[in-house]
């Protein structure tokens, strides 16, 4: 067993080796299911990569990087799509990342206490509702009320972006839950013994500590909205081009894939589809890195100066 | 920072509280007034008799029961492919891998939760245009492929409860098993497993809860509006959240605008129950 | 003699009988032997048909699956061509290149025409179609230019896979422009919901699809009714069609049977359109 013992934990202590062969198999079955999760993602990136790079050459690189899209026509502009995607996932995000930091804060102490419970369980509730509902009662309740309000089609950036982050809220309280708590129950009593009440330990003591939490957060939340489809898809109007009022229809790459695959049939269009897949592809792959980076150092906390 | 500072961010955060819970009180108010008058016998079944339709003797037309059961079948074949493969990594995990490997190993599965679920559909189109190009010319989108697609989504899931599961074990249980001369085997199905169980089965109903849930990926993989009852592997197939897509986008009449009220709140109670499951669960096994 | 006459008759009579008796299967008793399924995909139009169709079918014979989708036009060439449905349903006729490319055959069976609509509640109803084309070109803009109230206009259009955006874009919109901004719905079940609900929509439609939440309106002077469709003074209206790919296998040529045949004729205009008898 050379494999160096100051890295033998009690669990390594107990399997460090598998003596009988069907314990073996057992081993060889379970190191397979992990390596086949490793290999679906590998062939999932390979095969968005094979099925985009046709239209990576020069000449469909141009046809890409257009502002129009009109199959039939034969222009594939995507980036109207990439630009509506980052609006969407920003506008939404610009709404639910301050409400989500305000709840978070007063679930942790600017609240009473008999609700915090009741306000988590609606948070955990919150995630439990799929996706199409979310739009479906936003299409129905939300669409007539901007219609009314605005003389629009109602169909919009602003119902896009409005339903988008309630949808991401319950996903940026409980990352920054998850933050909040250690260092709270680690730091809280610090403070309050040096004279801060606890409202003030909370905001100016623990929340500047939290900076990478809340970063991670914000990622999570943007990673969420960039990789919606429904919402945008039912809400959005989704008109190909790039929206100059809130009010404006837009697409987004995800509803555009959805869209062309429902509805478009024509295989050169399929090629441009792809490379929307890498980039979203890509997108999330950053997110992740991202994330993490900053939360593996949120493992190793600061010590309070 | 003065009291009027604190006062003023605590004004804020009671509003954000409450517009969040005004919010959802009228969209779940919303959604309950116009869906549960339509729960009546006809909701599931149509005109047709509940027995002819349940043993797929006569089509329903009207109702909900085949979206219904294809997302059953779904949901079940999808676990039938997940589960053993995501519960067998999150073991290895957790129990086997380690330094260079977990780290190696881990990756993939953090990707895996982060990729959009429609590039996972895309994927799956992907996947059947290539079988079409080369091997399996009459390759098609079917309940198979979906489930396949829909097994690889909730991966994650299983494999990250399963790993929490295991690793939040008491160090002391652990020994229990080699104190007492079992093998190593032994103790991962006697010991460990059991007192992981609660945990893994926590993640399980969330994995089969964002399975009932899921629309974009089935919409490239081979559901349709009107299929009838799952009628085979290489079939197409309904179910509830493309129905609900689908009614919203087209109802050609108010009935189908009424059977998607009623079928919101179906899948919501389906996801809610499941989800309500999963947090008991896990709570008792933070508790014991 | 007389009863030998009668016999005779009588027999020839029998006869002539017998020999129709292969014409009285053509409704529901021909797939009485058949079983299999039927994939059909493509236009929107169609849907309503075929949905009533196979539904009459599967209920006389249960071991017959039956699956409508919907698409578009475009849909529907493609997946009958590679080959992914059985039938492709097309509001449109084909293009030379689309049968060479798959060897499709088409059936049609139905007059649909494609009437430019609004929401009831709006006071327009008739416009030339200068306007309509300056409509979706976008330079016309607000309701008021055209009688109405001072609403900026929401413009409907489909995409670009639809044989009735096809159509409507051909023969109203004489090959205009459709503005960017316009807001995409992916069938005509789909445009009817987005213009019932919006008082300041226009789209167009298939008139089969015609009810009390949405209002047609006349085009130079023509109703967008089935009547002026048939004789000739509404002009926008084209065929349904149903493509296979090759000949139809004996369980699609019953259901092509069944559509085009006397009992297809009361689905087609329960559905509102015009069979083709």
């Amino acid at each position: 067993m050379g494999r160096g013992t100051k890295q033998k934990t009690e669990r390594s202590a107990t399997f460090s080796r598998w003596r009988q062969p069907n314990e073996r198999l057992l081993l060889a079955g379970l190191r397979s299911c992990a390596w086949l999760v490793a290999l679906a993602v590998v062939l999932i990136f390979l095969f968005l990569l094979y099925f985009s790079l046709p239209a990576l050459r020069p000449e469909s690189l141009k046809t890409l990087l257009n502002w129009h899209w009109r199959p039939y026509g034969g222009e594939f502009g995507i980036l109207p799509m990439v630009v509506g995607s980052l609006l969407l996932a920003v506008s939404a995000l610009a709404l639910a990342y301050p409400l989500g930091i305000a709840l978070c804060l007063f679930i942790h102490g600017l609240g009473p206490r008999i609700l915090r419970r009741p306000l988590r369980l609606i948070l955990h509730l919150m995630t439990g509702v799929p996706t199409v509902v979310y739009g479906f009662i936003a299409a129905f309740l939300l669409v007539p009320m901007l219609r009314q309000a605005f003389h629009g089609s109602g169909f919009s950036w602003l119902a896009a972006s409005l339903t988008l982050s309630l949808l991401i809220l319950p996903t940026i309280v409980l990352m920054l839950n998850s933050q909040f708590e250690p260092l709270r129950a680690r730091l809280e009593t610090s403070f309050v013994a040096l004279g801060y009440s606890p409202e003030q330990a909370l905001l100016q003591g623990i929340l500047p500590l939290a900076r990478q939490g809340l970063l991670a957060a914000a990622v999570l939340g943007f990673g969420r909205a960039i990789g919606d489809t429904l919402i945008s898809l039912m809400l959005a109007g989704n008109a190909p081009l790039v929206p100059e009022a809130p009010l404006d229809s837009l697409r987004t790459l995800t509803a555009h894939i959805a869209l062309v695959l429902a509805t478009d049939a024509q295989s050169s269009t399929y090629q441009s589809l792809f490379v929307c897949g890498t980039i979203l592809f890509g997108v999330s792959l950053l997110v992740n890195l991202s994330l993490r980076r900053l939360t593996r150092s949120i493992l190793a906390p600061e010590s309070p100066t | 920072m003065s009291r009027a500072q604190a006062g003023m961010i605590r004004f804020v955060c009671w509003l954000a509280a409450m517009t969040l819970v005004i919010v959802l009180g009228v969209a779940i108010v919303f959604l309950c007034r116009r869906g549960l008058p339509i729960i009546d016998s006809r909701l599931l079944f149509g005109d047709t008799s509940w027995w002819l339709a349940v043993s797929g003797q006569r089509p329903v037309w009207d109702g909900l029961w085949p979206a219904l059961a294809g997302t059953l079948a779904l949901v079940l074949l999808a676990s039938v492919l997940a589960l053993p493969v995501g519960i067998g990594a999150g073991i290895y995990l957790a129990e086997f891998a380690r330094g260079k490997t977990k780290q190696l190993l881990s990756l993939p599965v953090e990707l895996l939760a982060g990729i959009p679920s429609i590039v996972m559909g895309l994927f799956g189109f992907a996947l059947i245009l290539l079988l079409r190009r080369s091997i399996f010319h009459s390759a098609n989108t079917s309940l198979l492929l979906a489930a396949a697609i829909i097994a690889l989504l909730i991966l994650p899931y299983l494999i990250t409860t399963t790993q929490t599961a295991l690793q939040g074990i008491d160090p002391g249980l652990r020994l229990t098993g080699p104190a007492l001369g079992l093998s190593q085997s032994h103790t991962l199905w006697h010991i460990l497993l059991p007192a992981a169980s609660r945990g893994i089965l926590g993640g399980v109903a969330l994995a089969l809860g964002r399975a009932a849930e899921d629309t974009a990926v089935i919409m490239l993989t081979g559901v349709v509006a009107s299929a009838g009852l799952p009628s085979g592997l290489t079939e197409k197939f309904e179910a509830l959240p493309f129905t609900i897509y689908y009614f919203t986008a087209q109802h050609t009449c108010s009935r189908e605008l009424d059977l998607a009220f009623a079928a919101s709140l179906m899948l919501l109670l389906l996801t809610w129950s499941l989800q309500g499951s999963a947090l008991l669960l896990q709570r008792t096994l933070e508790r014991s | 003699m007389t009863r030998r006459f009668n016999c005779a008759l009588f027999c020839a009579m029998l006869l002539v009988l017998s020999l129709t008796f292969s014409a009285w299967g053509t409704g529901l008793d021909a797939f009485s032997s058949l079983t299999g399924k039927i994939d059909i995909a493509g236009g929107t139009a169609h849907i309503p048909v075929m949905k009533e169709a196979a539904k009459q079918i599967m209920k006389a014979n249960p071991a017959i699956r039956i699956t409508v989708a919907g698409g578009g036009s475009g849909v529907g060439v493609q997946k009958v061509g590679e080959g992914l449905v059985d039938i492709g349903n097309t509001g449109r006729s084909l293009s030379p290149e689309e049968i060479e490319k798959y060897g499709l055959q088409s059936f049609p069976f139905a007059i649909d025409g494609v009437a430019a609509i609004v929401h009831p509640s709006n006071p327009v109803t008739g416009l030339s179609s200068e306007q309509i084309q300056a409509i979706f070109a976008g330079t016309i803009t607000n309701w008021q230019e055209l009688g109405g109230p001072d609403q900026p206009i929401n413009l409907y259009t489909r995409d670009e896979a639809s044989g009735t955006r096809e159509v409507f874009w051909k023969k109203l919109l004489q090959k205009g422009s459709i503005a960017e901004r316009a807001n995409v719905v992916a069938s005509n079940g789909a445009m009817k919901v987005a213009i019932s609900q919006d008082p300041a929509a226009i789209g167009y439609m298939s008139i089969g699809h015609l009810d009390e939440i949405v209002k047609g309106i006349e085009v130079d002077g023509a109703a967008p009714t089935q009547d002026n469709a048939i004789n000739g003074s509404y002009k926008i209206v084209r065929k349904l069609y149903m493509n296979t790919k090759g000949e139809p296998s004996p369980l699609v040529k019953a259901f092509i049977d069944y559509i085009c045949g006397p009992e297809g004729t009361p689905l087609i205009s329960a559905a509102g359109y015009i069979p083709l008898q």
